[in-house]
């Protein structure tokens, strides 16, 4: 949170650029610096025994990525993939991982001044993801930190995945 | 000259792979020795192999200043110098002498890389070893002061002439003119000046150079030109001597191998793609589902068939090639046994004679890293449990020094390594007792013998009466199979009563690109590595049954357990009430049947780490990607068979394999 916070100093006076996109009847913007690029929806290979928080795993271009499913990850009912459906790809912790979102709709400029805090709006826990919230005219835009959509134990789960020797 | 102008670290870590090479050479070359002390005098060629080696760890501690190594090098090197010239007997004590010296090489050149404190004993073994030389040198000098300083180089000059090719010869008389021109001019000078303008790197030079070192005194070493001779002799006969090839090798990082495969993984996994396209396009011409256009594009569609036929080989030429460059002969860990079985025995007061064969086998280097260790447990307990003493044996028939048997071959996709003694074999009545006395097994337990053979697997488990410091202490044959199941190999035992035990180990040529069989399980497919499968089958429900509650199939005659994978990864769908698809996979010698819904062929997979990406996971040992871009995930069938097994689902009767 305090980082959003510095980022957003730092912006002061300029618009975030942010690639919005859907999941049900919401929209969500990221940073486009944390998407690396997007993909359609290719098949998704079920890895049995993978955490809980792993859809699976695709091939991007020769290389395996681990595959998380937003809506699953946001307790949303699943819903069968459309044509929209896309898998934006991010890094967290210097590793690759595809995100499955409803839609991507379009890149946006949110001026800083129309970001809010993510507290004032949104009460609990686990949503330590949510950087804040955008208005782009009529529109509410959550701001999402994809960084943190797993949480530091799961992330200790994938950092702790270097040490392994690959047999 | 500044200080840093070469990359010290580098050389260092040059040095150290230099210096094991050299120490492993000088081991050989001692055991060697150690065998021709009852004619008095050595193998020439084997004291010159064992001067050279000692004199590069010499020159090249000199360099980074490792003046401890450089020493001890030194002195061992004037010891041989005596031994070269025959100006001292070869006996046990002089071999020991210098194993010994050996052996605080290699701590030397620990310390002097690592830091640390030099050996205690290191002043009290210099001061042996110089008396030693002492002695004798004062000999050589008077012998050698009667040769006159030109007479040897007419030596020199007809002994190097008449074992030279053509080639050589030219090389080696321009050398000697120019080294007889400059030993006349400098002959009141410092001959050292000398050594420091010739390109010591070339080793002919160097050892030509070596004469003119002498030139300051008077004395001058006869024996040289035979050295010389020898030296030459050895560079024409190749591979036998591993050192004078070195100039056209390099040392490549394995990193970029690694790279290298990676990358050839990836044309692999293109080039079946390809030749997928290839062949639904050949189908569809066939088909006339392209009718319109078939007379344009049937000829089309055999050009790309063709081009991707030539791809294929040449790809797999490209594969086979770096395979070949990151094999290394298996010879690398073997070398270094000979010295360890010695040691072991002379400390156990057993007489062993270790015989290897097929030391030129090649297999991956990753692999021949791993499996060092696990030999090396294995060669300590022949000679300490196999083999017998020399007066057990006599009273028995046997011939008292006990013979171990190292032995590699290549055997399709696989390397064999057999270990094999002619001692006791494996007492299994002793087992027994000891698995009852360690609560491993009941008083009672009814178990084949094989299953008393699988129990010296357990950890901590040891039949030794003594614990010695060679074994006896628990660790060791539970550490061997561990090691080799983790490198995807196979380890067997046999074992008779009173004439033996032999060891048997599988391991995989490689670890990067294995054949599978690909299997249908709920909608996903999976691989299973071609090299544990045994056979697959279809086999009617009528014909499972249950033991404990577990499926099982009785093939030719053997009780097969049933391991369902879709249940075991709890993939969902439905058990098909009549039949099932089974794969039976062998493990040590036991069987299982692995439970899928269809089989869908064999295939060449590059395998792809799972598990920086997901984490490991039991049962999966990685990934590959297929022709058509999907994933297959690879199943580890040693961990998924026994993860199913000590899940609690099998009792030991049933299943005590792994």
């Amino acid at each position: 949170m305090a980082d959003a916070t510095v980022e957003r100093q730092q912006l002061s006076g300029e618009a975030i650029k942010v690639v919005s996109f859907r999941l049900g009847s919401e929209e969500y913007g990221v940073d486009i610096g944390q998407v690396q690029e997007i993909i359609r929806l290719v098949a998704i290979t079920h890895v049995p025994r993978a955490p809980r928080f792993m859809e699976g795993v695709i091939n991007l271009r020769g290389q395996l990525i681990p595959i998380i499913d937003l809506r699953t990850r946001f307790g949303m009912r699943r819903t069968d993939s459309t044509k929209q459906t896309r898998i934006i790809v991010t890094e967290i912790g210097s590793k690759k991982v595809g995100i499955v979102v409803d839609s991507v709709s379009e890149v946006l400029d949110i001026p800083v001044e129309n970001v809010e805090d993510a507290p004032e709006m949104i009460a609990g826990v686990g949503t330590e993801y949510i950087q804040g919230v955008g208005k782009m005219n009529d529109r509410l835009i959550i701001m999402l930190d994809l960084t943190m959509v797993i949480s530091e134990n799961e992330k200790s789960q994938l950092a702790s995945i270097d040490a392994v020797v690959p047999t | 000259m500044a200080d840093d102008l070469f990359d010290k670290q580098e050389f260092v870590s040059y040095f150290r792979d230099e210096s094991d090479e050299l120490l492993q050479q000088i081991d050989g070359d001692l055991l060697k020795l150690e065998e021709s002390v009852g004619e008095g005098h050595a193998d020439p060629e084997i004291i010159n192999s064992l001067f050279r080696a000692l004199h590069t760890v010499k020159g090249s501690s000199g360099m980074l200043g490792f003046s401890d190594v450089q020493n001890l090098a030194h002195k061992l090197e004037n010891l041989c110098d005596l031994l070269r010239k025959e100006r001292m007997p070869l006996s046990e004590s002089i071999v020991d002498i210098l194993f010994g010296g050996r052996d605080f090489l290699t701590q030397l050149i620990e310390v002097a890389i690592n830091g640390g404190d030099l050996p205690d004993d290191l002043s009290a073994y210099t001061a042996q070893l110089d008396q030693s030389v002492a002695v004798y040198e004062q000999t050589s000098h008077v012998i050698e002061g009667t040769a006159s300083g030109a007479a040897s180089f007419e030596a020199v000059a007809t002994t190097g002439t008449a074992s030279k090719s053509a080639q050589d010869l030219a090389a080696f008389e321009a050398e000697v003119e120019r080294l007889l021109e400059a030993a006349s001019a400098k002959k009141a000078e410092e001959a050292s000046a000398v050594a420091a303008v010739a390109p010591v790197s070339d080793p002919v030079v160097a050892t030509v150079v070596a004469p003119v070192e002498m030139i300051g005194e008077p004395a001058i070493n006869v024996q040289q030109p035979e050295k010389v001779a020898a030296e030459k002799a050895t560079a024409e006969k190749g591979p036998a001597q591993k050192r004078t090839s070195l100039n056209q090798t390099i040392r490549v990082d394995i990193d970029r191998l690694d790279t290298l495969l990676n990358l050839v993984g990836e044309l692999v996994i293109n080039r079946t793609r390809i030749s997928d396209i290839a062949t639904t396009l050949e189908r569809l011409v066939s088909d006339r589902a392209l009718e319109a256009s078939s007379g344009l594009v049937g000829p089309l569609a055999k050009d790309l068939a063709d081009s991707s036929a030539l791809l294929a080989r040449t790809t797999n030429e490209i594969q086979e090639s770096i395979m070949k460059v990151r094999m290394v002969p298996i010879g690398q860990v073997f070398d270094r046994f000979p010295r360890l079985v010695r040691d072991v025995a002379k400390a156990r007061g057993k007489e062993v004679q270790l015989e290897i064969s097929g030391a030129e086998t090649d297999l991956d280097k990753t692999i021949v890293d791993e499996v060092g260790e696990p030999l090396m447990h294995l060669l300590r307990n022949c000679v300490d449990h196999g083999i017998e003493t020399p007066d057990f044996r006599e009273k028995h028939g046997k011939p008292r020094a006990g013979t171990i048997a190292l032995n590699a071959y290549h055997e399709g996709n696989q390397i064999i390594i057999e270990v094999s003694d002619d001692g006791g074999g494996i007492d299994l009545e002793r087992v027994r007792a000891r698995g009852i006395n360690q609560a491993l097994i009941g008083p009672d337990d009814r178990l084949s013998d094989r299953e008393l053979i699988e129990l010296i697997f357990t950890p901590g488990f040891s039949t030794a009466e003594v614990i010695s410091d060679v074994s006896g202490r628990g660790v060791g044959m539970d550490v061997v199979k561990k090691n080799i199941t983790r490198l995807k190999g196979v380890f067997d035992v046999d074992s008779i009563s009173g004439s033996g035990t032999k060891f048997t180990i599988k391991l995989p040529l490689t670890l990067a690109i294995i054949q599978a069989l690909l299997v249908r399980v709920v909608d996903e497919l999976y691989a299973i590595p071609l090299d544990s499968v045994i056979e697959s089958q279809r086999v009617e429900m009528t014909d499972v049954r249950t033991v404990h509650g577990n499926e099982v199939i009785t093939l030719r005659g053997q009780v097969v357990p049933l391991v369902r994978i879709a249940e075991f990864f709890e993939l969902g769908g439905k058990r098909d009430p009549e039949k099932v698809m089974i794969v039976i996979v062998g493990l040590g010698g036991r069987q299982v049947g692995l439970v899928v819904d269809s089989f869908q062929g064999e295939q060449e997979i590059v395998i792809k780490p799972l598990s920086d990406v997901v984490g490991r996971i039991a049962g999966i040992s990685g990934a590959t990607i297929l022709g058509n871009g999907s994933i297959s995930l690879i199943i580890d069938v040693h961990s998924l068979v026994s993860e199913a097994y000590t899940g609690g689902k099998a009792t030991r009767a049933e299943y005590s394999g792994v």
